[in-house]
C-alpha cells in the first residue's frame, strides 16, 4: 500500500443530494471526507438530515445526485456490489434492531456464518471474544427481550464488529437508552475509537463529541454548516450552532 | 380479580350447562321416536366380516401342494392366483364362472368411513403443503418492489377470495381438469390448494409486514442480501406471528375439503352420505362424521400450539 492510498480518505462524500419522492429535500450538497482512524461526530437538530446522511454511507438510503466513495469503491456505480461494501461498514442503530429470535451469541454469529461462510465453531469463538469485550460474557445465552437497553446496544455493537468492518456508523446509539445506561455504551465506543476504528457518530452527547471526536460536524436543514475540530467547534460562535447548543445544553 | 374458588365455580357451572345441553339433545332424540342403532355403524368403520374372493374369469380351479389356488382361464390369458385365504369354497378341478366365490378371507379391514377419513386426511395434508408453497410465493410477490409482481399477486388473491370454493372446484375439475387431463383427486387438491393459498398469501404478507423495518435494515447493514435477510431474519419472526391465523386457515382447509365430494371424491363426507343410504342410521353417521372431523382439526390445532410454545422461547 502506498502512502497515497494510506492517506486518502476512507470515506469521500461529494455533493450528496437527496430529495424524497414527496418533495422533501433531505440533503443539500453535503460533502465530507473521513480519514482512516478518524472519529467524526455529527450533531444537529432533529430533521436536519444527519441520520439520513449517515444512512447514505451504507446505502440504506439511496441518493439523488452526488457521489460516495468508500475505501476506493464508488457506491453509486451500478456495478458495485453493495453487500460487499456493507460487510466493511458496520452500523449501530438507535433502536438496537437486535434479532429477537436469536440469543445474544446467535445475533453476533449469524452474519459471519451466513455471509462470510465461517463455520459455527469459528463464528462462536469470535463472537464470545467480542461479547466479552463489550462486557457481556455473562449474558451470551440471553435473548434480547431479557437484556436491558444498554446491554442490547452493546450486543448490537459486537454484532456489527463481528463482520470485522473498517468503518463503524453509529446512528444516535444512546438516544433510546435510560440515562444510567448511556455511559456503558459510550465506554465501548470510546474503546473502539482508541483502537483506531474509523467512526462516524450521529449523537446528542456533547461530552462524547468533545472528548473523543477528531472532528465535529454541524448539520441543519439538510446542509452541512460547520466542520471543525472539537476545540474550535464549541468556541466557534456560529449563530445557528449557538442557537442549537442553547436548546440542548 | 378471579380467585381460585370462583374459577372452580365457573368450571362447575360450565359442566352443568353442558349437561343440560347434552341431555336436551338426548331427550329431543327420544321424542322424535328414532331408534338409535350405534352398533350398525361399526362395520362401516372397521369391517370384521369374512371377505369373499370372487373369480375374475371363467376357468378351471387348480390347487397345488402348497395350497395356492389358481384358475386356468378357458379363453387364454394369465391365470388368477389366490394365495391368501382362510377357507376354500371351490375344489380342485371345479369349473368356475366369472363372479363365483372361490374362497373366504377372515380378518378385518377398514370400512368406508375409515377409508373416507384417510382420503380426507391425505387430501388436506397435500393441499396444506401446496397452499403453504403458493401462499409464500404470492405473499412475497405481494410485497415485491416490482409492480408486475404486486399486480399478479393482488389479482390472484382477489379472484380466489371473491369466488366460492364450490364454484372453483367445478371450474378446476371440469375445465382445467379436462384441459390437462387431471384425475379427481388431483383436481381436488389443486382447487383446495389454490383456494387456501390465497388466504395464506395474505397472512404471510401481514406477517412479514408486521416485522419492524429496522430488522431488514440491520440484516442488510451486516452484508446479507435480500434473500438471506428474508430467510434468516424476517421469515423466522414472521412465521411465529402468523402461526395463530395460519392454524385457523388450515382448520378451515380440513373442513372445506368436504366440498370435494361434489366431484365424487370419496372423502369422509361422501363416505358418510353413502353409509347413510346403506345403514339407515343417518343421525349416528353424521354425529360420527362430525366427531371424526373434530378429531382431525383438534390434532392439527394441538400440533400448532406445540410449535407456538417452542417458538416462544425467545419471548
Amino acid at each position: 500500500m502506498t502512502d497515497k492510498t494510506l492517506n486518502a480518505p476512507i470515506i469521500q462524500a461529494r455533493h450528496v443530494d437527496k430529495t424524497y419522492p414527496n418533495g422533501c429535500h433531505a440533503l443539500k450538497k453535503v460533502s465530507l471526507d473521513v480519514k482512516r482512524g478518524e472519529v467524526v461526530v455529527i450533531i444537529g437538530p432533529s430533521g436536519s438530515g444527519k441520520s439520513t446522511f449517515l444512512r447514505t454511507l451504507n446505502q440504506l438510503e439511496t441518493i439523488s445526485t452526488g457521489a460516495i466513495d468508500i475505501d476506493g469503491i464508488e457506491l453509486t456505480d451500478s456495478s458495485t456490489n453493495i453487500n460487499k461494501v456493507r460487510e466493511e461498514v458496520g452500523m449501530v442503530f438507535q433502536s438496537f434492531n437486535l434479532f429477537p429470535h436469536k440469543t445474544a451469541l446467535g445475533n453476533v454469529m449469524l452474519s459471519p456464518m451466513k455471509v462470510k461462510k465461517e463455520t459455527r465453531a469459528e463464528a462462536e469463538v469470535h463472537a464470545r471474544e467480542l461479547l466479552t469485550r463489550v462486557g457481556l460474557a455473562e449474558r451470551m445465552q440471553n435473548y434480547p427481550s431479557r437484556l436491558s437497553g444498554g446491554q442490547q446496544q452493546r450486543v448490537a455493537i459486537a454484532r456489527a464488529l463481528a463482520m470485522k468492518p473498517k468503518i463503524m456508523l453509529f446512528d444516535e446509539p444512546t438516544s433510546a437508552l435510560d440515562p444510567e445506561m448511556v455511559g456503558e455504551v459510550l465506554d465501548v465506543m470510546k474503546g473502539l475509537a482508541q483502537e483506531g476504528m474509523t467512526m462516524v457518530v450521529v449523537t446528542h452527547e456533547m461530552g462524547f463529541a468533545k472528548e473523543v471526536a477528531d472532528r465535529v460536524v454541524f448539520m441543519e436543514e439538510g446542509e452541512l454548516i460547520l466542520e471543525e475540530s472539537p476545540d474550535t467547534f464549541f468556541e466557534s460562535n456560529h449563530p445557528r450552532l449557538n442557537r442549537f447548543l442553547g436548546q440542548v445544553l | 380479580m378471579e380467585t381460585q374458588s370462583s374459577r372452580w365455580l365457573g368450571h362447575g357451572l360450565y359442566l352443568l350447562i353442558m349437561a343440560i345441553l347434552i341431555s336436551g339433545v338426548y331427550f329431543s332424540g327420544q321424542r322424535i321416536n328414532y331408534t338409535w342403532h350405534w352398533e350398525r355403524l361399526w362395520p362401516y368403520i372397521v369391517n370384521t366380516d369374512p371377505q369373499d374372493i370372487f373369480a375374475e374369469t371363467d376357468g378351471t380351479v387348480v390347487i397345488d401342494e402348497k395350497g395356492t389356488l389358481s384358475i386356468e382361464p378357458d379363453y387364454g390369458g394369465d391365470p388368477q392366483i389366490v394365495r391368501e385365504y382362510t377357507t376354500l369354497v371351490a375344489y380342485d378341478g371345479d369349473l368356475i364362472f366369472q363372479g363365483d366365490t372361490l374362497a373366504r378371507l377372515e380378518g378385518w379391514r377398514f370400512g368406508p368411513i375409515a377409508e373416507g377419513l384417510w382420503v380426507t386426511i391425505k387430501l388436506s395434508f397435500i393441499s396444506l403443503i401446496f397452499s403453504i408453497i403458493l401462499g409464500l410465493i404470492f405473499g412475497l410477490m405481494r410485497i415485491s418492489h416490482r409492480q408486475v409482481m404486486r399486480n399478479l399477486a393482488v389479482t390472484y388473491v382477489e379472484v380466489i377470495r371473491g369466488t366460492p370454493l364450490l364454484v372453483q372446484i367445478f371450474i378446476v375439475y371440469f375445465f382445467i381438469g379436462t384441459v390437462f387431463d387431471l384425475d379427481r383427486f388431483t383436481a381436488g387438491v389443486a382447487a383446495l390448494s389454490i383456494f387456501t393459498g390465497a388466504y395464506v398469501a395474505e397472512i404471510v404478507r401481514a406477517g412479514i409486514q408486521s416485522v419492524p423495518t429496522g430488522q431488514m435494515e440491520a440484516a442488510r447493514s451486516l452484508g446479507m442480501n435480500y434473500v438471506q435477510a428474508m430467510c434468516y431474519v424476517i421469515m423466522p419472526q414472521a412465521i411465529k406471528r402468523t402461526l395463530p391465523p395460519l392454524a385457523g386457515q388450515f382448520i378451515n382447509l380440513i373442513k372445506d375439503s368436504s366440498l370435494v365430494s361434489v366431484i365424487s371424491i370419496t372423502d369422509l363426507t361422501k363416505a358418510g352420505r353413502e353409509v347413510v343410504s346403506g345403514s339407515f342410521a343417518p343421525f349416528e353417521v353424521w354425529f360420527t362424521v362430525a366427531a371424526l372431523y373434530l378429531i382431525v382439526t383438534g390434532a392439527l390445532s394441538w400440533a400448532i400450539q406445540i410449535l407456538e410454545k417452542r417458538l416462544s422461547a425467545s419471548d
